[in-house]
């Protein structure tokens, strides 16, 4: 057992431990190691600012990314090598993608400047071909009021020309001997951690600790023992409470070293994906499997949030506009939750009781999630409504899966988010649809009952009145984008 | 100009067309059409090396590499205080208690301070001293600062602040303009602008329509919150560094605050991490929090709000409601209107004042109107004071004559364009503004023509058209816009600059302006400059951190006008000194051998170097001359000074010529909409737009294509939501939507125009910070004429911004009316400050993220 965490920041070894470990990363490298080019602006992971490459032990060698600093802690980073944009020049040479940056006019307050520079640093580290929509991909977790981004966008495509110069388009993480720390984190990485300080305040003490597991099982004990554990993986979201709400949690669980949960399986039509996944390898997994799916992981997140964020993340946090969700629900998805008395299976439309309430017991982890690929001739559609298109909080979701035969619907399941404390089933219209012809008619009145199965609420996203609305409207959308040409194809055979 | 006209740019995803534009006829910067005379007396220029290049942002560097430091980024003094407020939770109130004494008394606090600590004046303004820095008696809006509290650490206050008890007695809030009016009040006078006889148009004319007009306010989110560090200095003198377009005004404030001289304190701004107005007048409580903590405790004190409360305690865009009438001829030319136009200007005046006058100078927008009636009132409610934003009150008046214009088309079933040719100012006659100026110089009917020609107008019209007729799941709209917008501040006092600048021994020179830079590249082209003004290198030259002791007396940056003060107040100073310099030449030049009679004429300045032009080879460099003129005991520090000159306007006559300029340009977007989810897609946008000479066309497209998308942003995603007791609701990026780069037009077209008859001004360039972001219109009023495609009979209401919800809503409105032939009318949406109602929100189903 360590007491300390260990990480690299441009290159220069860090052990820490006590009080030092509960800092946000952005605080520590802003305020501790005063590296201040690392800007906080929103502090919830939204504007990118405070963006940095953070690698990682992955099959011997450190896999770079960008993380939102600010919602990244420093108990989720052990055995990390964190390059900021002070890491960037090399021999007092500015890097490429600094230099188009200034050659393309793209920085005009600076404010989130160096935030743009890393996320285009990240895309350098996986030697992603960079086209506009890849660029625009890539910088859509950076937000920027000045340039209106075209130039930004220019400058990350210029950057090919850079290749010939003479230090050429290097990554900027082989400025950094990896070999050095990839040694020190292999020596470090199977060793669990546990770091505690005694908070001081107005003559009270409180007891404050976190505990790093590397295996299931040291998890399973320490969630055994600390039944209130908070359980952070990729954190993106109970950060945010942290730094925005102050909610000071005693004991806290980081996942971020459990490999073993880092799996993606797939088995006679059967998916299981690991606890650990990420956004990003799921998104990569789905390219190929599940288009749909892969579209919305595309859209609600950036690339940071994609790196941190994980899929039992999105279950366990149980909000009901959880973007994932209606996908798990149509697709009947199950849940594994492992405790004391081993493993069991939950269906996923049995795991939510009520508003941010859930199946799970105190002692129990959510190791990983199952379903079954739908067929080849189901029809299954996702929609995500909010207000800005991208990398924006859902006002209402939907999942259909149909199944057709004969031009009739011989199995609907029908998910809805936004319209209710959790994720809603839609049973009346489910059994409505069930049996019917595929026609505009259908959907239309399937749209109405749909409305009525709902509870909406008005707040900041959108009104009650939207919301229905959008509940009846998204089944003749359904009928339009996917159902009109069958349809037209049977009436014409 | 010429690097400004870009190749364009096509998207991958751009889908809607593929042929390039004919471009010829008012060519973007091809055919200079006059030499290169500049006519401004005094302003004589030998050399032009740097005058329309496109270099980097004078910052660049240092924001690629984080080195660029912002306040908050400044290393603290071990001794140094955190500073944070205490805010008022209710929208109106009286205060009660508060236990400030147990909070001092909190571990790592090092102090707590009310109104009764401030030594000075509690209260400022700009126009009006009405608004409290920490609130006395009264709370006015939800978030009001009440209390300071200073700490030893940001954990220390975080943890203190949860044992604030406040006790409040609630009073009833005022939060809509009608409420206002209800509750008669108001802020300032009404203000009325007339020309012609408005009532006799109404009376005689073949054609009426009216309506009402609602458009919400907008958030500024520069990106760096309000931030001030303050540091005691001796006798009680203060020096603070703060985030502020307005460091003199910081000074007036925090002297007026402390009671103490205005040359006790000096404020210093190194640069802002964007400000768009927000940082105009609203940096001062943050500054004034810093400098009575610095000024009561003697430790330096930072303040830095966090998005959260910047969002919530600061004021935004002014929401406007805009009773309109207008009569028109069969052809649709406007013969008379009247606007009855209501600001919500929160709970102090603030700027309010001039944001109206504003709002009033451009509710004409590009179009002549022959009798008309312009009614202004600021209506107080208690929000936080609401001030200036990138347009300061235009883009509200012209938004609404565009939704007139909109609206008469629609009425006469033709093309809006049309509509808006008719309409537009002529060269000759039909040019006169409400306001009694003349648009003079202006090629308003040559950029419409132009931006119509080479965006395929009339072609892409009749496809949207069709398009709409077929298409069963999505709806096109299609509209062109023009913008016209008035440079100087119509306060005209303001429109003066200083500028300090000091030649080195060694041929350098730095430069010390009022001007502030935040993002906008006015150290840049004031660099520029400077650099030709001595025809030295751009490396030679430097722009220092902006600081009242250099400078007294200043303006705010704003107006977008900074270029125009502080760049020709530079040049200014420094044709002061090269006058110096010269004498000191022409000296030279005579003693050497086959001496030259002196000639100060003679003198010219070329690639580093000063030589006599009749003895062209013998040749001194600047440094050298600098040298020189130190030994002959020659001062080289020059202010210099300049007034805009001409303009007048008279506040009882309400006419005059207050603007020395206008900047215009026309914009051309097409949009796409889902009919089931009202979701918005920016498919193309053209614009054109007059800046007259460029300085830096690297920075002028950047302010043209960020102003655009912020303007964008303001018509269509952003909306400011609050709950029914007055607390914003969408206080950070997670539900307050900025544009994101995936939100640019798919395809996107930037040019520029020249414009022979502009020959005034600094080398004859134009602003361009603000003009740009009311070329967003097009992009509303596309959503307008692609709603007025679903009924052809029906004329659809569309708030701004058009958001996705507001867009279905009017869908299903349209489809409601079209079927029960009777209007479904929902009360809530009439209002221009969006309120969620809180039984919902507290209700069982809370659905929080």
């Amino acid at each position: 057992m360590r007491n300390y965490l260990l990480i690299y920041v441009n290159g220069r070894r860090h052990q820490i431990s006590g009080e030092r470990c509960f800092q946000s990363l952005s605080d520590y490298l802003r305020l501790d190691l005063g590296l201040v080019g690392t800007k906080v602006v929103c502090a919830e992971g939204d504007c990118g600012s405070c963006t940095v490459l953070v690698g990682r032990l992955r099959n011997g060698e450190l896999k770079f990314e960008g993380f939102d600093s600010c919602i990244q802690y420093l108990y989720q980073l052990d055995c990390t090598h964190v390059i900021t944009v002070e890491g960037l020049k090399q021999d007092n040479q500015i890097h490429p993608v600094q230099q188009a940056m200034v050659d393309a006019m793209g920085s005009q307050c600076g404010y989130c400047t160096p935030g743009f520079v890393m996320s285009m640093a990240a895309m350098l580290e996986t030697r992603e071909t960079l086209t506009r929509l890849s660029v625009q991909d890539a910088l859509t977790g950076n937000l920027c009021r000045c340039t209106g981004y075209e130039q930004i966008i220019e400058a990350a495509l210029s950057l090919p020309k850079f290749r010939s110069a003479s230090s050429g388009l290097q990554p900027a993480s082989k400025g950094f001997d990896q070999k050095v720390m990839v040694a020190d984190f292999n020596r470090h990485a199977l060793e669990p951690v546990l770091c505690e300080y005694v908070q001081k305040w107005n003559g009270a003490t409180n007891r404050v600790r976190f505990f790093v597991p590397c295996t299931m099982k040291e998890a399973i004990k320490f969630k055994q023992k600390h039944k209130n554990v908070t359980v952070v993986a990729g954190g993106t979201d109970i950060s945010v409470q942290i730094n925005k709400q102050y909610i000071e949690p005693k004991c806290i669980m980081s996942l971020t070293n459990l490999n073993e949960l880092d799996f993606i399986e797939v088995k006679n039509r059967k998916v299981k994906v690991g606890a650990s996944v990420t956004w990003t390898k799921l998104g990569e997994f789905c390219q190929q499997n599940l288009s749909e799916l892969s579209e919305i992981i595309s859209l609600f997140a950036s690339r940071q949030i994609r790196n941190a964020g994980t899929l039992a993340g999105n279950i366990a946090n149980a909000s009901p506009i959880a973007d994932s969700l209606p996908f798990l629900h149509v697709i009947e998805a199950e849940i594994e939750l492992t405790g004391n008395k081993g493993k069991r299976w939950v269906n996923i439309n049995r795991f939510y009781h009520a508003y941010k309430k859930t199946e799970m017991a105190p002692d129990e982890l959510i190791t990983s999630i199952r379903w079954n690929i739908p067929d080849r001739s189901d029809i299954l559609k996702l929609y995500k409504v909010s207000k800005r298109k991208d990398l924006d909080i859902s006002t209402f979701t939907a999942g259909i899966l149909l199944k057709l035969k004969h031009g009739k619907i011989k199995k609907a399941r029908l998910a809805y988010g936004g319209v209710g404390p959790i994720v809603l089933r839609l049973p009346e219209t489910e059994r409505f649809l069930e049996g019917k012809p595929v026609t505009k008619s259908v959907f239309q009145h399937a749209g109405r009952i749909a409305s009525d199965e709902i509870f909406p609420i008005s707040d900041v996203r959108a009104s009650t009145s939207y919301r229905t609305q959008l509940a009846e409207n998204i089944l003749i959308k359904f009928f339009h984008e996917c159902c009109d040409n069958y349809h037209d194809k049977k009436e014409a055979a | 100009m010429k690097a400004l006209a870009r190749p364009k740019h096509k998207s991958s995803a751009g889908t809607v067309s593929k042929e390039s534009s004919p471009r010829d006829k008012y060519t973007s910067g091809k055919n200079r059409t006059y030499s290169d005379k500049f006519d401004q007396p005094g302003l004589k220029l030998d050399n032009s090396k740097l005058f329309g290049k496109q270099l980097p942002h004078d910052s660049a560097v240092g924001h690629v590499t984080g080195e660029a430091l912002f306040v908050d980024d400044i290393t603290p003094a071990k001794n140094e205080l955190i500073v944070d407020f205490i805010s008022s939770p209710v929208a109106h109130g009286k205060i009660k208690s508060l236990n400030s004494m147990e909070l001092a008394q909190q571990d790592g606090i090092a102090g707590v301070f009310t109104h009764a600590d401030i030594p000075g004046e509690n209260l400022y303004g700009p126009v009006v001293q009405d608004e409290p820095i920490l609130a006395e008696e009264t709370v006015q809006y939800v978030g009001q600062p009440i209390a300071i509290i200073a700490g030893e650490s940001h954990e220390a206050i975080r943890k203190a602040k949860k044992k604030i008890r406040l006790n409040i007695k609630e009073l009833k809030p005022v939060f809509t303009i009608d409420e206002a009016i209800a509750a008669k009040q108001y802020i300032g006078e009404k203000r009325t602008f007339k020309q012609g006889d408005f009532e006799k148009a109404w009376r005689e004319s073949e054609h009426i329509l009216k309506g009402t007009f609602v458009c919400n306010g907008q958030e500024q989110f520069y990106l760096e919150s309000q931030a001030a560090l303050a540091r005691p200095g001796e006798h009680g003198d203060i020096h603070i560094h703060s985030s502020t377009q307005n460091p003199s005004e910081i000074q007036t404030v925090v002297a007026e605050a402390l009671g103490i001289g205005f040359h006790q304190v000096v404020c210093v701004c190194k640069r802002m991490g964007g400000g768009f107005g927000g940082k105009e007048t609203q940096a001062a409580i943050p500054a004034v929090m810093a400098a009575l903590v610095a000024s009561r405790t003697g430790r330096p004190a930072r303040v830095a709000y966090t998005k959260d409360d910047d969002m919530r305690s600061t004021g935004k865009r002014h929401p406007y409601k805009i009773h309109y009438k207008a009569a028109f001829t069969s052809t649709g030319k406007i013969t008379g209107v009247r606007f009855d136009i209501y600001s919500n200007g929160g709970a102090a005046a603030d700027l309010s004042s001039s944001v109206l006058e504003r709002t009033l100078f451009h509710s004409d927008n590009a179009y002549y109107i022959p009798n008309l009636i312009f009614n202004g009132v600021i209506c107080k409610t208690n929000f936080p004071p609401n001030t200036a934003f990138r347009g300061f009150g235009g883009p509200q008046g012209m938004a609404n004559i565009e939704n007139v214009i909109q609206e008469i088309a629609i009425y006469l079933q033709k093309d809006a364009l049309e509509i808006r040719r008719l309409n537009c100012y002529a060269h000759r006659g039909r040019n006169i503004t409400p306001y009694g100026q003349v648009v003079k110089n202006h090629i308003l009917p040559e950029i419409i023509d132009q931006l119509a020609e080479t965006s395929r107008y009339s072609k892409r019209m009749k496809q949207v058209e069709e398009f709409n007729r077929k298409s069963q799941t999505h709806l096109r709209g299609l509209a062109l816009t023009p913008m016209k917008f008035g440079i100087s501040f119509t306060t005209t006092f303001l429109n003066q600059g200083n500028a300090l600048v000091n030649v080195y021994r060694d041929g350098t020179v730095q430069v010390s302006t009022g001007g502030t830079e935040m993002g906008q590249g006015l150290n840049t082209k004031i660099r520029q400059l400077v650099a030709d003004e001595f025809a030295i290198s751009y490396q030679d030259v430097k722009l220092m951190i902006t600081s009242t002791e250099k400078n007294n007396n200043t303006p705010p940056t704003a107006a977008s006008a900074s270029t125009d003060l502080n760049g020709i107040a530079a040049v200014n100073a420094c044709q002061k000194i090269r006058s110096k310099l010269c004498a000191v030449a022409s000296k030279y030049f005579a003693t050497q051998k086959g001496g030259l009679k002196p000639s100060v004429k003679q003198i010219c300045f070329e690639d580093n170097s000063v030589f006599d032009q009749r003895n062209q080879k013998n040749k001194l460099s600047f440094r050298k001359l600098v040298q020189l003129a130190f030994m002959e005991r020659v001062s080289m520090g020059e202010r210099g000074f300049y007034q805009t000159p001409e303009i007048h306007f008279n506040r009882d006559t309400e006419k005059g010529e207050p603007f020395f300029y206008y900047t215009m340009g026309a914009s051309v977007s097409e949009v796409l909409i889902d009919r089931f989810t009202g979701q918005l897609n920016l498919e193309r946008s053209d614009l054109l737009i007059d800046i007259g000479e460029s300085i830096n066309p690297g920075i002028d497209r950047g302010q043209i294509i960020g102003g655009f998308i912020q303007g964008v942003g303001w018509v269509t995603n952003e909306e400011l939501r609050y709950s029914d007791k007055g607390e914003l609701l969408s206080f950070s990026p997670t539900t307050y939507k900025i544009p994101n780069i995936q939100d640019l037009p798919e395809i996107f077209n930037v040019d520029t125009i020249t414009n022979p008859h502009h020959q005034i001004n600094i080398k004859r360039s134009k602003a361009v910070g603000e003009p740009p972001l009311m070329l967003c219109l097009s992009v509303w009023a596309a959503v307008k004429h692609a709603l007025s495609c679903v009924q052809k009979d029906l004329c659809p209401q569309l708030n701004l911004p058009a958001t996705a919800e507001e867009i279905l809503c009017r869908l299903t409105e349209l489809k409601h009316q079209a079927n029960d032939n009777a209007a479904k009318h929902d009360a809530g949406k009439e209002s221009e400050v969006a309120l969620v109602s809180q039984n919902e929100l507290t209700s069982k189903n809370k659905q929080a993220a």
